[in-house]
C-alpha cells in the first residue's frame, strides 16, 4: 500500500450549460517520503487535485485512500478530524489568524489533538525553531514581512507531524531570495524530519528541486512523459 | 473547545470599537427592561399579597384624591362592633401632588401605637419615643429620606405643613419606604381647624376567618344614611383603582420591554453577522487545519453570547445600583409604587441576554459552519 492513492479520480463543475472536468479519471501514488511537485498550466486543476487529497474538497466519482483511510467516504465531521491529524497545509498566502501570534498560530493545529500543555509547547517551540522563528513567537502576522509569514504558515503546517504536507504555490508572493529560503526550508522538511510533500507549484526551478515532478494535462497526469495510471495498473 | 476561548476574545476585543457598541446598546436595552419590570414589580406588590386581599379601605364615596375624602374619624368605632372586624385604623393622608408624578411626598398620619402596631418599620436612625411624645414629629421612610437629604432633626416643609425628622425607617414593604408617618391629629391640624375629627381613610383589619366582601358590604351598607357615605374595598382594590390610569400606562410600557429585547437580538445579531462575514477565509483556515463544521459553529455562538451576556450584566447591574441608590418611586392620588429592583428581575435580565445571545449566534453560526471551504479560500 502506498500511502497516498488517488484511483480514477474525476472532478466536475457544472457551469451552467457546460461541465467543466478538471480532472477527468486521473491516478497518483505518492510513496512515504516523496517530494513531489504538479505543475500545469493555470486553470489545469492543479488546486483542485491538491484540495481533494488534502481533504478540503469532494471528488465528483473515485477513490482517494490516504493512510489507507478512504476519504472520500468521510462524514463532514470524520473528514476534518482525520485533517487534523493527518494533513498540513501551506497555503500561497500565509492565511495566518491575525488576531493570534506566531506562537498561538503555530500552536492552533495541536489544540484538536490529545495533548498535554507541556507537550504542545515542546512541539510548537520545535517547529518555530525549525523555520528559524523563535524569536519572532510573540509578534503578531501584521508585525511579520511576507517570508517570516510564510514560515511560520510551515512551521503551522508541520507542527502536528501529518502524513502528508500539502502546498498550493507556497512560493507564488514571494520575490526571488525569499522563494530560496522557503524552497530549502521545504527541502529540509522533507529530507531532515522525513515528512511527505505535494507542492503546486507554476515556477519550473523550484518544480525542478522536487524528487518527483508531475505535469497535469488536459485533466490527465503525466510523469516523465507517461500518463499515471491506477495503482493496479502500474504494478502490474 | 475552551482551548478556543482566548482566540474569541481576542476576535472580540479586535473589533473594540464594533464590540463597545454592541456591548453599550445591549446594556442600555437591558437597563431600560430592568427599568421596566422593577415598576411592574412595584405595581404587582401593592394589588397583590396578604395584606392586600384582607385589609379593607373605607374611603369617602366617590372622592379619588386624598383630600376629597374627609371620613368622620368616629366611624372608627362604629365599624370596631362588626364582627370579624379585628382592629381600624384612622389615617389621614396629605400629598402635595395628587397627580402621577416621580416626586410626590406623601404625608401619612396615625396615632403612634396604632402605626407601631399594623406598619413593619425597621428604625434605622432616631426613636419611637421621640416620635410619640414630639406633636410635629415625623418618621421618614429610607427612599424619601435618601431622595431629600433628610436626616434626624432636619425640618421638613410641604405647603401647610411642617415638620422635625425624628427618624428614618426602612420597610420590607418597599411602597412604605416612600412616605412619611406624622402624628395624626398633627396632620388633622395642619391644614386648618375644619379637618380636626376628620380622616381620609380608614384600614380595617379582620380576623383570619372574616370574609373582606360581606364586610365591606355591611359598612358600606351602615353609612348609606349617615353624613358622609362610604366605598369599602380590599387595599389590593383600592390600590388598583386609584392606579388605575397609571397600570393601564405601565401595562403598555411592558411592550416596551419585549421591544428592548427585540432591540438587543437585531443588535447582536447584526454585529455577529458582520463578524462572520469579515471571517469567511479565517473560517475556512481553521476549518482547513481540523476543525469541525460544529466547532466553527459554537465559536460564532460563543462570540455572541458573550457580547449580549457582557452587555446584559452591565446593564442589570447598572439597573441594580440605580435602582436601590435612588430608590426611585412614582405616586399618584397618595398611592406609590416603588420601583423594586430584586434577584429575581436581575436574574431575569440575565437569562434574557443569554437566551438572546445563543438566538442571535445560531443563523451566523450555521452559515460560518456550511462554508465551503474551498470557495471560502478564493475569498479575497
Ligand atoms: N467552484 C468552481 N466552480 C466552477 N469552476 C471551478 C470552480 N473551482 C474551480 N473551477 C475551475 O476548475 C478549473 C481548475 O481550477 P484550479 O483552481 O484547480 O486550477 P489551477 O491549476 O490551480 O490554476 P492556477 O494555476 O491558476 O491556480 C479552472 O478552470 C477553474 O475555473
Ligand atoms: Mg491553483
Amino acid at each position: 500500500m502506498s500511502l497516498v492513492e488517488v484511483s480514477n479520480v474525476t472532478k466536475e463543475y457544472a457551469n451552467g450549460e457546460e461541465t467543466i472536468r478538471p480532472l477527468d479519471g486521473v491516478s497518483l501514488t505518492i510513496e512515504q517520503g516523496d517530494y513531489v511537485s504538479l505543475m500545469g498550466a493555470s486553470g489545469s486543476g492543479k488546486s483542485t487535485l491538491l484540495n481533494l487529497i488534502a481533504g478540503i474538497d469532494r471528488a465528483t466519482s473515485g477513490e482517494i485512500v490516504v493512510a489507507d483511510t478512504d476519504i472520500t467516504k468521510l462524514s463532514r465531521g470524520k473528514l476534518a478530524d482525520w485533517r487534523a491529524a493527518h494533513i498540513g497545509y501551506i497555503f500561497q498566502t500565509h492565511n495566518l489568524i491575525p488576531v493570534l501570534t506566531a506562537y498561538e498560530n503555530v500552536e492552533l493545529p495541536l489544540l484538536l489533538l490529545p495533548m498535554s500543555a507541556a507537550e504542545r509547547r515542546k512541539r510548537v517551540e520545535i517547529a518555530l525553531e525549525a523555520v528559524d522563528l523563535t524569536s519572532r513567537a510573540t509578534h503578531y502576522p501584521r508585525q511579520m514581512s511576507g517570508g517570516q509569514e510564510q514560515r511560520v504558515g510551515i512551521a503551522r503546517a508541520i507542527v502536528a507531524n501529518p502524513t502528508v504536507v500539502v502546498a498550493d504555490e507556497p512560493t507564488g508572493s514571494l520575490d526571488d531570495e525569499t522563494t530560496e529560503q522557503i524552497l530549502q526550508l521545504l527541502e529540509r522538511v522533507n529530507n531532515e524530519l522525513g515528512m511527505t510533500l505535494l507542492m503546486v507549484t507554476h515556477d519550473a526551478d523550484a518544480g525542478s528541486r522536487a524528487k518527483r515532478r508531475i505535469r497535469l494535462e488536459r485533466s490527465r497526469l503525466i510523469e516523465n512523459g507517461k500518463e499515471l495510471q491506477t495503482a493496479t495498473l502500474r504494478t502490474a | 473547545m475552551h482551548k478556543f476561548i482566548p482566540y474569541v476574545f481576542k476576535s472580540l476585543w479586535r473589533h473594540r470599537a464594533r464590540t463597545l457598541l454592541t456591548v453599550s446598546g445591549t446594556a442600555v436595552a437591558l437597563l431600560v427592561f430592568c427599568f421596566i419590570g422593577a415598576v411592574q414589580q412595584g405595581l404587582l406588590a401593592l394589588t397583590s399579597g396578604d395584606d392586600a386581599g384582607r385589609t379593607l379601605i373605607v374611603f369617602q364615596e366617590n372622592r379619588f384624591c386624598p383630600q376629597s375624602s374627609r371620613l368622620p374619624q368616629d366611624y372608627a368605632g362604629d365599624i370596631k362592633k362588626l364582627s370579624g372586624v379585628a382592629d381600624v385604623v384612622p389615617i389621614k393622608v396629605f400629598t402635595n401632588n395628587c397627580r402621577a408624578s416621580l416626586d410626590a411626598i406623601v404625608f401619612q398620619g396615625m396615632e403612634p401605637e396604632k402605626l407601631r402596631a399594623w406598619r413593619d418599620l425597621d428604625l434605622r436612625s432616631g426613636d419611637w419615643a421621640s416620635f410619640s411624645t414630639q406633636d410635629d414629629a415625623a418618621l421618614v421612610g429610607a427612599d424619601v429620606a435618601s431622595r431629600r437629604g433628610l436626616s434626624v432633626g432636619d425640618k421638613f416643609t410641604i405647603g401647610d405643613v411642617s415638620v422635625v425628622v425624628r427618624g428614618v425607617f426602612q420597610s420590607a414593604t418597599a411602597a412604605q419606604n416612600n412616605l412619611i408617618f406624622t402624628q395624626l391629629e398633627f396632620l388633622q391640624r395642619a391644614r386648618g381647624a375644619s379637618d380636626v375629627g376628620t380622616v381620609t381613610q380608614l384600614e380595617v383589619h379582620l380576623n383570619d376567618t372574616a370574609d373582606p366582601e360581606t364586610i365591606a358590604k355591611q359598612i358600606d351598607q351602615a353609612f348609606r344614611a349617615g353624613p358622609v357615605g362610604t366605598t369599602t374595598r380590599t387595599k389590593g382594590m383600592f390600590q388598583a383603582d386609584t392606579l388605575a390610569d397609571l397600570a393601564e400606562l405601565i401595562g403598555f410600557v411592558h411592550w416596551l420591554g419585549y421591544a428592548c429585547v427585540g432591540l438587543v437580538l437585531s443588535l447582536v445579531a447584526t454585529t455577529t453577522v458582520m463578524a462572520v462575514q469579515d471571517r469567511i477565509k479565517e473560517h475556512a483556515v481553521l476549518q482547513t487545519v481540523g476543525l469541525r463544521p460544529l466547532r466553527v459553529f459554537g465559536l460564532v455562538l460563543t462570540e455572541s453570547l458573550l457580547l449580549s451576556t457582557l452587555g446584559g450584566v452591565l446593564g442589570v447591574v447598572g439597573s441594580m445600583l440605580l435602582l436601590s441608590l435612588t430608590g426611585m418611586s412614582i405616586a399618584a392620588e397618595g398611592v406609590t409604587i416603588a420601583f423594586e429592583p430584586s434577584l429575581a428581575l436581575a436574574i431575569q435580565g440575565v437569562s434574557v441576554a443569554v437566551v438572546v445571545g445563543v438566538l442571535a449566534g445560531v443563523a451566523p453560526g450555521w452559515q460560518a459552519s456550511r462554508t465551503e471551504i474551498v470557495s471560502a479560500l478564493r475569498h479575497a
